[in-house]
């Protein structure tokens, strides 16, 4: 369900991750986010290669009409951990993106939700369509998107991310470029993959080790680099699981 | 070459002061000797009380083209020197109590676009070049990423880093890098006006409100804002004189011919 391809580009390798499930909007289970943060983790190993085999920026797209429409729910409905399980998965996957030395770019068609935005957090640059939808409408749920507000508070400011995570509506992706939560708006979803490779194949040709050193720097600097907060932000998501409120409102999921 | 007092130069219009970069034959790229002499004009003017308001401009074609590395490139120890005297000339530019102005004609590139992003207000005109390249040369912004990041947010700076190359001061206004974009034929004349108005505020007011943000800036993270730009600088120099940047500025260098 999570696709590696390694492409040659005239910088180098750029990796495309594909995220596979589209009959299910591509929902996330905690294998999927586990097998991304080790795809993460196998990225930076292969980015240390100064040769032509060393990967030199990532893509990270969905396939289908939609990039990902968040957590699979239908994990939590008969076992209690599912939820916890999410959550972490998902603080390690963006955490462990964000700290690859090379760049990580999204492409975002159709829609990112939730824990689909919070995917997000981890890339340097999105790509987005107009009409697409973003945000984080899981307060309804019973469920804190704390999780995400580490990143979200680096890319759109503090006020912003206010509005974001605490309103369960949605934006489009005019407004997500607006906002700084996406970084280029593309007219149509069929040129959000194109357009990510673009950027992705562009960097790759960048000078290995400054791209390094400078992106490490910005983790440094504006202290993403460090577990403190991350830790803080997945406990306050993680202390909501399995309250009542959260079970009862999950419950009144599948009761339709 | 220049005596080093004049590279830099000061002229006084009421309390309105304007502060000149004057290294035009080499675009003002900032050279030890001018880094020198900007930072003895910062220091005079953090001693004159009664300027309200300090415009910062380039003699010539252009604002500034960052750090001139091509006289240091071989010599040891010299780039460290630069990165170090880049650092200490943002931290005290920063200081200044009276509100600065950017007045960005041609480009600010690199280290210039640095010192642009140092002052409290900028403007600039449409084809105006501006940006950071520097990865594109093997070299590292570290120095100034910073101040990019209280200018444009910690998301947008990212983005403009990893990016590298040069923007038009157009686009340069739409992402909040830049302040104001006029045409370039009413550059001063905005420019002017933009300063009066600033110059008619109560000047204590002006000073109290520029220190307190001043006083609002830690680090972009909540650290120590000197200490992670000084560290900045550091991983610039060391990044500078790695073999990749020194192949890529070499190449760049003999490819521009003697200045």
């Amino acid at each position: 369900m999570i696709r590696i391809e390694h492409i040659e580009t005239p910088g180098g390798m750029v990796a495309l991750a594909m995220i596979d499930r589209r009959e299910k909007r591509n929902a996330l289970t905690p294998d999927m986010l586990a097998n991304l943060r080790d795809c993460a983790v196998r990225l930076r190993e292969e980015s240390h290669s100064t040769g032509p085999d060393g990967v030199r920026a990532v893509a990270i797209g969905g396939e289908g009409d939609v990039f990902c429409s968040g957590f699979d729910l239908s994990m939590c409905r008969d076992d209690d951990l599912a939820m916890g399980a999410l959550l972490t998965r998902l603080s390690e996957t963006v955490r462990a993106f964000r700290r690859l030395p090379i760049p990580v770019v999204i492409g975002v068609q159709g829609g990112a939700i939730a824990g689909g935005c919070a995917l997000l957090g981890g890339a340097d640059f999105v790509v987005v369509n107009a009409d697409a939808k973003l945000g984080y409408p899981v307060v309804r749920l019973g469920v804190s998107p704390a999780v995400a507000s580490p990143l979200l508070v680096r890319a759109v400011g503090a006020g912003r991310a206010r509005e974001r995570l605490l309103d369960p509506g949605l934006i489009d992706g005019r407004e997500a470029a607006r906002i700084g939560l996406a970084h280029e708006c593309v007219p149509d979803s069929d040129g959000v993959r194109p357009r990510m490779m673009e950027i992705a194949t562009a960097l790759a040709v960048k000078p290995p080790h400054a791209i390094r050193a400078t992106k490490l720097w910005l983790n440094h600097v504006d202290g993403t680099g460090r577990d403190d907060e991350f830790d803080e932000a997945l406990q306050a998501s993680l202390s909501l699981c399995g309250s009542e409120e959260e079970r009862e409102r999950l419950a009144a999921l599948w009761k339709g | 070459m220049n005596q080093v007092s004049e590279l830099a130069t000061i002229d006084r219009d009421g309390a309105v002061a304007r502060l000149t970069l004057n290294r035009p034959d080499a675009r003002n790229a900032l050279s030890l000797d001018l880094l020198a002499a900007l930072r003895a004009r910062v220091a005079e003017l953090a001693k004159t009380p009664d300027v309200t308001v300090c415009v910062i401009e380039g003699a010539g074609k252009a604002f500034c083209a960052g750090m001139d590395l091509r006289a240091v490139l071989d010599e040891p120890g010299a780039p460290e020197k630069l990165l170090s005297e880049i650092a200490e000339l943002t931290l005290e530019l920063r200081a200044l109590p009276m509100t600065t102005v950017a007045k960005v004609r041609g480009g600010a590139i690199g280290g210039g676009c640095g010192l642009m992003c140092v002052c409290d207000i900028s403007i600039t005109h449409p084809e105006a070049k501006i940006g950071f390249p520097e990865v594109d040369l093997g070299v590292c912004p570290a120095v100034v990423a910073p101040w990019l990041a209280l200018r444009v947010g910690h998301g947008q700076a990212r983005r403009i880093l990893l990016e590298g190359g040069t923007m038009t001061g157009r686009r340069a206004a739409e992402i909040g890098l830049v302040s104001t974009v006029v045409e370039e034929g009413e550059l001063d004349t905005r420019a002017q006006a933009l300063s009066e108005r600033l110059a008619g505020a109560g000047p204590e007011a002006l000073r109290a409100t520029k220190t307190w943000l001043n006083k609002l800036e830690s680090g972009p993270d909540g650290g120590d804002l000197a200490e992670m730009v000084r560290s900045g600088a550091r991983l610039s120099a060391s990044v500078v004189t790695s073999e990749e940047a020194r192949t890529r500025l070499r190449q760049m260098f003999a490819g521009s011919g003697p200045r």
